[in-house]
């Protein structure tokens, strides 16, 4: 009952003209992000963070975050229209939902795309309101003891849940653990890695990163001569899908959106996973696998509602543990520092309107989605007509004012473009920058808990093994640990080298 | 024996690891009673040499260094070049100059047509700065010139 009133309160928040005008104009900026290619969310989030200075923190966080799922029903767009996904969790969509579309079937695939999202999405935030405040009760146990190892338990699940192998995952996580320590030390006040740059005693910030790794790294890997495709357009009337097709896409629909919420409670790159893993149950599930890569619904409706499940779930650790699953929550995270309020156990009871406020406008905004998505479909597929080498400039002015607005900084900015040079680079290597930025983002809470913790215990690292909850948390990643660690020593492929190949083979098609 | 990407990218990671600790000596590492501002990024250095040292070791099944393909690469060094001097020249020149200037250069690398390359540089410029400093009140850089 209590949370049902608390509800009330948020839709009286997220239903305000100027809310709703933010929440609307977050949704259809993600959706254009989403249904380019080359600017996924993050890029789109930091670019429009500074924008929200002059805002306050509920308008900021209901605007960044309809970003967010915003992009993930756009990118659908891309990938059924072009064969090219808008985002990286729309790879999978790309193989039925184009081969619908040139089956005559693109109207059809964008409406399940779009309704199999709303659901998705709906169900998300339905479970978010659920266990969200009851978990956030219970992190307010947590000490310093505790929240080291619920950290050591995100990096090491981050490794266990990636694609690519323990080592590499848990490599990325180190440099961004360093790069993290980049600044003044909290606890003695010596400057650290500094360099006599003034700027870098605030330490490297996540805009700069995040932007210069995904956004501009991404453009520097993309000669505008690769991004070739052609547009198809389907008209309004064409967009309904027939029974059949509804019948297919019931269960898939169900199945992503249980899936995808699961899967983006965990660390990593959860909404791209989600979908991946999506396909491969309804592949493995379906009467008719043959039918997959042809056009098979269930092949657009599954991973299209699992990867917005995952967007939806991802801000569960992120409201109520003040943990980032990965690099968007990071930033949003970020962000909500920025307005002055603290994302963590005490939000909800600290800042009832900011949570609350937020949890009803994801109601309001997978609707508005739905509305936005369906008719303005013939505007979005205009936008894609606009050429790559017009449109990659225009995306690198929005990183250098989206990163230099944050303080003003033209070393920011530097920062942003060796970062890109990184980002170029590990790609080459076939390593993942989200573990980097996950690294970055729990640094200083990770240093500040394990200092505080040894210094609380007099030096006794059994302070760890001591305290209930933090030796269930250090247990179930030691277990994670030997998981990984077996796989890595057996010949056989375990289900995320089959995940790397198929991401590598779809990617290569 | 093949390099591989693998032994690359594990070697970089040990080579910046010896870097910082090289460059760490004025930081304590304290006690564990009482850690000190070097303790953290010492124990993560140590990690990525453990981490880059088991990439070296198990490098073999990555993919050959020489099948990474740069024909990216002129792309890349063009486009980091032109943002490197607009960046430099940012606060000088201000947004509008800098930015038309990157904008234009960008495109005309393309092969574009160099009048609608200008026309499209500065009137992006100039509906940036309007849309920034006019309708959400955050005004962009401003050079010698005053805009």
């Amino acid at each position: 009952m209590e949370t049902v009133d608390s509800l009330m309160l948020g839709f009286s928040v997220a239903l305000r003209p100027d809310v709703l005008w933010y929440g609307f104009l977050g949704c259809l900026v993600g959706t254009l992000v989403g249904v380019l290619p080359g600017i996924g969310p993050l890029s789109g989030i930091s670019i429009l963070l500074p924008i929200t200075f002059g805002l306050d923190a509920t308008k900021a966080i209901v605007m960044l975050a309809g970003i967010y799922y915003g992009s993930q029903y756009g990118g659908s767009t891309t990938s059924i229209l072009m064969r090219i996904p808008g985002e990286a969790s729309s790879v999978m969509t790309c193989i039925d939902g184009y081969a619908m579309a040139r089956n005559g079937r693109a109207g059809a695939a964008l409406c399940i795309a779009a309704v199999g999202s709303w659901i998705a999405g709906t169900f998300g935030v339905v479970v978010l309101t659920a266990i969200a405040p009851p978990l956030a009760a219970f992190a307010l146990r947590f000490g310093p003891p505790e929240y080291t190892a619920l950290l050591v338990l995100g990096l090491i699940f981050l490794a266990y849940m990636s694609s690519t192998s323990l080592p590499r995952t848990l490599l990325m996580a180190a440099i961004g653990l360093l790069l993290g320590t980049i600044g003044i030390d909290n606890l003695t006040g010596h400057f650290r890695y500094s360099f006599d740059i003034v700027e870098l005693g605030d330490g490297i910030g996540i805009v700069p990163v995040a932007v210069g790794l995904f956004g501009l790294g991404e453009i520097l890997s993309t000669p505008s001569a690769t991004v070739v495709g052609q547009v198809m357009a389907p008209k309004l009337r064409e967009l309904l899908p027939n029974r059949k097709e509804w019948r297919q896409s019931g269960w898939p629909i169900a199945r992503g959106s249980v899936l995808g919420f699961l899967i983006g409670l965990t660390p990593g790159s959860a909404h791209i996973i989600s979908s991946f893993l999506s396909y491969a149950v309804e592949r493995k599930l379906s009467k008719h696998p043959e039918e997959f890569g042809h056009g098979a619904v269930a092949g657009v409706a599954g991973p299209e509602s699992a990867n917005n499940a995952a967007s939806t779930g991802a801000f569960v650790p992120m409201l109520a543990l003040g943990l980032p699953t990965g690099p968007v929550t990071a930033v949003l995270m970020a962000a909500l520092i920025i307005h002055g309020v603290q994302p963590g156990p005490q939000l909800v009871n600290e800042h009832p309107d900011v949570f609350w406020g937020f949890v009803a406008s994801m109601y309001v905004g997978n609707v508005l989605l739905l509305l936005l998505n369906l008719p303005l479909v013939g505007l979005f597929v205009n936008v894609l007509r606009i050429p790559y080498s017009y449109l990659y400039p225009l995306v690198i002015m929005f990183c250098v004012i989206g990163v230099y607005t944050v303080n003003n900084s033209i070393v920011d900015v530097w920062i942003m473009l060796i970062m890109g040079v990184l980002g170029y680079f590990l790609r080459k290597l076939g390593l993942d920058p989200a573990p980097l930025v996950l690294g970055l983002v729990i640094s200083p809470t990770f240093e500040l808990s394990l200092r505080q913790s040894l210094i609380m215990s007099n030096g006794y690292w059994t302070i760890f093994f001591t305290r209930p909850i933090a030796l269930a948390l250090f247990l179930t990643a030691a277990l994670l640990l030997s998981l990984s660690l077996f796989a890595l020593t057996r010949k056989h492929a375990d289900w995320r080298t089959k995940l790397a190949e198929a991401e590598a083979g779809e990617g290569a098609q | 024996m093949t390099l591989r990407t693998d032994h690359v990218a594990g070697g970089a990671a040990i080579a910046a690891a010896l870097a910082v600790l090289a460059v760490s000596g004025d930081l304590p590492f304290g006690t564990l009673a009482f850690p000190g501002a070097g303790m953290m990024p010492k124990l993560v250095c140590a990690l990525m040499i453990l981490f880059g040292a088991t990439l070296v070791a198990r490098g073999g099944a990555s993919a050959p260094f020489s099948d990474i393909g740069w024909s990216d690469l002129p792309h890349a060094v063009r486009v980091l070049a032109v943002t490197a001097a607009a960046v430099a020249l940012y606060t000088t020149l201000g947004f509008i100059i800098a930015m038309s200037l990157m904008l234009f250069a960008l495109i005309a690398f393309e092969g574009r047509n160099p009048l609608a390359a200008v026309v499209y540089s500065v009137g992006v410029s100039l509906l940036t700065y309007g849309l920034f400093t006019l309708v959400l009140k955050s005004p962009l850089e401003q050079g010698i010139l005053g805009f």
